[in-house]
């Protein structure tokens, strides 16, 4: 095993210089680059702007920015943000944070609501409630993220037109005057801005994740050792637990790798909708300035993110599931 | 001892007596001092985020710096528009217009208590003209290259000299200063570098010193901004009745990154300041108005807003003579201004909120445009005649026109993807070009590739026809300094490095002549003369540009007196704004 964790992590090293490498050439082919905005200003001459794209290092060619920037990195240092003047690191890691207050909770909700739903789906093929579940998730598969956080923001000020009172926030994290309160309040205080974001970034995964969960389910199902728990006259809890789900909920393990990067990059458009202060509108604004090392070593942290996330989850499919055996 | 003590305070208290107040006339506000409250706080809301609070690296419009602290020696009366004497309590300028020396203001001080003296603008304009700090103000210290220069007379007199003459001279001199006590000694030890690493957003808003009427309280990024009244700026800024200003004791400012979202939060009254630019955010502020679910006054077409929408042609196609003459032709850009549909641009891209425009000024600089020159206007047999006159009076099969070797009237026009407003004004084009049987083949591209290809140089250049804006300029002279003359790098429709036309060395002249030209009369004839110019040599063809609506929340007093509201003097002096309820 220990043999084997030190190949994949061998493997690691060319993927590694690959992916970057890739991610840096395509930011990089992008037509202009972060002073291009600055051309267009009436008040800015031709040679402050050729000045600056030499202090930032962008007239030389692309592949010494690369090496350059790869020798920083293995310093443990992500570059510097043109437009922040200050390193990567310290101008994502607030934001990072921020988005976490809706990732975590969105998605342990996710697994807590469609893992029921998608087994109580299969269960119960074809009854009312696995009809009317299967319609809500077809619904939320089709409503785009950005357009569900619109519309909660359209029924929240409708209700305060109708009652005076705003029962959630339209956006942001805190409210006015957030610096003035105890340290409980503020808490209570996130957590009362942060329902309305995490309800809706929720939604969309909970369709997908319960459809999945059905499918995976009504294979296992189908399967003749559950016919023989049956006909062992197993009770249909422990045949449906113990030996259905159990065996449904092993492909789910192959995704957990995905969550560990998916923990950093933000709970999506959804952000942007509702002012929520996380990484999708700054990184989104990183992208249209073209602030290159924002970009690029936000790109790094996921990518070693998801490596170790795919070496975590093999080692967990090992673990639950005894037909995989690694050499 | 005791007695001593009152001694001490005395004499403390006619120190303070003894500052210099700046009175901020009752002119610039609806509210009478009597009817004033102190203390809450103003709510607004911003669409992206802050990137430093360093005053010498920040270079986004509405950076933290400029809240903070936005006035310098001098400021504007936004009742007249004249410069007026501000941290400086007079000046005076020599008989050869070269230098102006500035009296500065007795008793002012910083935020931590230290004197503000000559040493501050100093150090201030070191830092701004070292190249290595790299600072958006550098280039403002220069006039063709040549440094303007700062000589301290003594503490409180400092002397501005200037290479040549300038219109400008004021907006130069009235540089924001900052602490010498604070950025000077790094930069002594340091250098650029050293200036570069400080008040970056980690920085500890205590250590963040002031000299104008905000103190940073915190910052949360991504999120707000809450500032804090300066007690040392009401020291010697008053009302006319005498009251320290400004009157609220927090400016909240909320980032909120989409425009939907900012009207939620206006609309549920969140926040207190507004600024809708569609129809549709419009109309949904008035109804909640009018249906009494929000107690807020928005002024619908206040004034045009100080930007530029226009369809400027390519001189420089070397590869294509044809396409090039063309473009070249007077004509030809007259035809085309005929064939634009203001009206249309602004009924159907504005939903009836905007300004047509004709020459380069700003509709919203009302001073500086001249009432006179002649307009192209949405004419289509005007343009079907003008080109005529040009040999294109056959038609093809498909109905466009060509000239006699059979040469179709067919050019390319580009705007940026994204920018829906200037996609419609394209397709709006496209339309009535093709009524008088020109085919425009029109594309939306990135946005860097278009300002790359419109701000290539040389011979031959990579466009036909590009839909772009521009904004920022002057008051004291509103032609842009890398627009007009013919080696600018804004001179977008010629850029072979020389003048082609006639009319063009002409401008070249009438820009530098008015730049130095002091008298407003007569650098407003120079302004009347280029326009006139302009308007017939068409570089670029003028459309039209949007209109601003502020909008405030009833809550809020002290708002400019109708007609100060527009779009370079805002709804407000936030100085002078306060709570009502």
């Amino acid at each position: 095993m220990t043999a084997y964790i030190l190949r994949r992590i061998l493997y690691l090293i060319p993927t590694f210089f690959g992916a970057t490498f890739l991610a840096f050439l395509i930011i990089q082919l992008a037509p202009g680059d972060y002073l291009t905005q600055l051309e267009l200003d009436p008040k800015v001459t031709p040679e402050t702007i050729a000045r600056l794209r030499a202090q930032f290092g962008l007239d030389r060619p692309i592949y010494e920015q690369y090496l350059l920037w790869m020798n920083n990195l293995l310093h443990l240092n992500l570059g510097y943000s043109f437009a922040y003047q200050a390193p990567v690191l310290e101008v994502i890691w607030p934001r990072v944070v921020n988005s976490m207050v809706i990732v975590i909770p969105s998605t342990l909700l996710l697994y807590l609501v469609a893992i029921p739903i998608g087994v109580y789906g299969a269960v119960r093929q074809y009854s009312l409630g696995d009809r009317i579940l299967s319609f809500l998730a077809y619904v939320g598969l089709s409503v785009p993220s950005f357009f569900l956080a619109l519309i909660a923001i359209y029924l929240l000020l409708q209700i305060k037109f109708r009652t005076g009172t705003l029962i959630f926030p339209v956006s942001g994290m805190t409210s006015s005057g957030f610096e003035q309160l105890p340290p409980l309040r503020q808490y209570l205080d996130i957590a009362w801005h942060a329902v309305v974001p995490v309800l809706v970034a929720t939604a969309n995964d909970i369709a997908g994740l319960s459809r999945l969960m059905r499918g995976q389910m009504l294979e296992v199902l189908g399967q003749d050792y559950i016919r023989t728990a049956r006909a062992k006259g197993l009770a249909e809890r422990v045949v449906l637990y113990k030996h259905a789900f159990r065996n449904a909920v092993i492909p789910f393990v192959a995704t957990l790798g995905g969550l560990l990067p998916g923990l950093i990059s933000g709970a999506g458009f959804v952000e942007v909708v509702m002012a929520w202060p996380g990484i999708t509108p700054f990184f989104l604004d990183a992208i249209a300035n073209q602030d290159l090392y924002v970009i690029a070593g936000f790109l790094t942290v996921s990518l070693v993110l998801l490596m170790i996330g795919n070496l975590i989850s093999d080692l967990l499919l090992a673990w639950v599931d005894p037909r995989i055996r690694y050499e | 001892m005791r007695k001593a003590f009152w001694l001490a305070a005395a004499l403390a208290l006619a120190g303070v007596a003894s500052a210099q107040t700046f009175v901020w006339p009752q002119k610039w506000t609806v509210a009478k001092p009597s009817e004033v409250k102190r203390g809450g706080t103003l709510r607004a809301s911003v669409i992206s985020d802050y990137r430093t609070f360093n005053p010498f690296i920040t270079a986004e419009a509405g950076n933290v710096p400029s809240i903070i602290s936005p006035y310098g020696l001098v400021r504007r009366d936004p009742s007249t528009g004249d410069w007026i004497p501000y941290m400086a309590e007079s000046f005076s300028v020599s008989a050869n217009k070269l230098e102006i020396t500035f009296k500065i203001r007795r008793g002012m001080k910083w935020s931590d208590g230290r004197p503000i003296t000559a040493d501050d603008w100093i150090t201030t304009w070191r830092i701004h003209t070292d190249k290595a700090v790299g600072s958006n103000s550098y280039d403002s210290f220069f006039i063709d290259g040549k440094p303007i220069t700062l000589q301290k007379i003594d503490d409180y007199t400092l002397r501005f000299s200037y290479p040549k003459p300038d219109a400008t001279a004021f907006a130069v001199a009235g540089f924001v200063p900052w602490p010498a006590h604070i950025f000077g000694p790094v930069y002594q030890r340091e250098g650029a570098e050293g200036i570069k690493k400080m008040w970056t957003l980690n920085e500890d808003p205590n250590k963040i010193v002031s000299a104008g009427p905000w103190l940073i309280e915190s910052y949360r990024p991504g999120e707000r901004l809450v500032l804090k009244r300066n007690p040392a700026f009401g020291e010697w800024n008053k009302d006319e009745a005498g009251n320290p200003l400004p009157y609220l004791d927090r400016y909240e400012i909320k980032i909120v990154k989409d425009t939907n979202a900012q009207l939620a939060e206006f609309l549920a009254g969140n926040i207190d300041l507004l600024a809708p630019s569609t129809v549709d955010h419009i109309s949904q502020v008035r109804q909640a108005i009018q249906q009494g679910r929000l107690d807020a006054t928005i002024r619908v077409n206040a004034s045009p807003v100080a930007s530029s929408q226009f369809m400027v042609f390519n001189w420089n196609k070397a590869s294509d003579p044809f396409k090039q003459s063309l473009f070249r032709s007077e004509k030809f850009r007259r035809a085309m201004s005929h064939v634009v549909n203001r009206q249309a641009v602004v009924d159907i891209v504005y939903g009836g909120l905007g300004t047509p425009m004709y020459t380069s000024v700003y509709p919203v600089l009302t001073q500086w445009i001249n009432p006179r020159v002649p307009k192209y206007e949405y004419n289509l047999q005007e343009a079907a005649k003008l080109l005529a006159e040009l040999g294109f009076t056959k038609k093809d099969r498909e109905g466009y026109l060509v000239d006699n070797r059979g040469r179709r009237l067919e050019f390319n026009l580009a705007t940026n993807a994204g920018n829906a407003q200037r996609e419609q004004m394209a397709k709006l084009i496209v339309d009535e070009a093709k009524k008088v049987g020109v085919k425009v083949n029109f594309s939306a591209i990135d946005f860097n590739t278009l300002v790359g290809q419109l701000l290539s140089s040389g011979a031959d250049r990579p466009f036909d026809a590009i839909i772009i804006g521009l904004s920022g300029g002057d008051l004291d002279w509103p032609f842009g300094s890398n627009v007009v003359p013919c080696k600018g790098n804004l001179h977008m429709w010629n850029k072979s490095g020389q003048c082609l036309d006639p009319r063009e060395t002409q401008l070249d002249a009438l820009y530098s002549r008015g730049r130095t030209e002091l008298d407003f009369q007569k650098r407003r004839e120079i302004g009347f003369q280029m326009q006139q110019i302009e308007a017939q040599l068409l570089p670029v063809i003028y459309i039209a540009g949007p209109n601003y609506h502020p909008a405030w929340n009833n809550r809020l007093g002290g708002e400019h007196p109708e007609a100060l509201i527009s779009a370079i003097w805002g709804q407000r002096q936030l100085e002078l704004t306060f709570i009502k309820k």
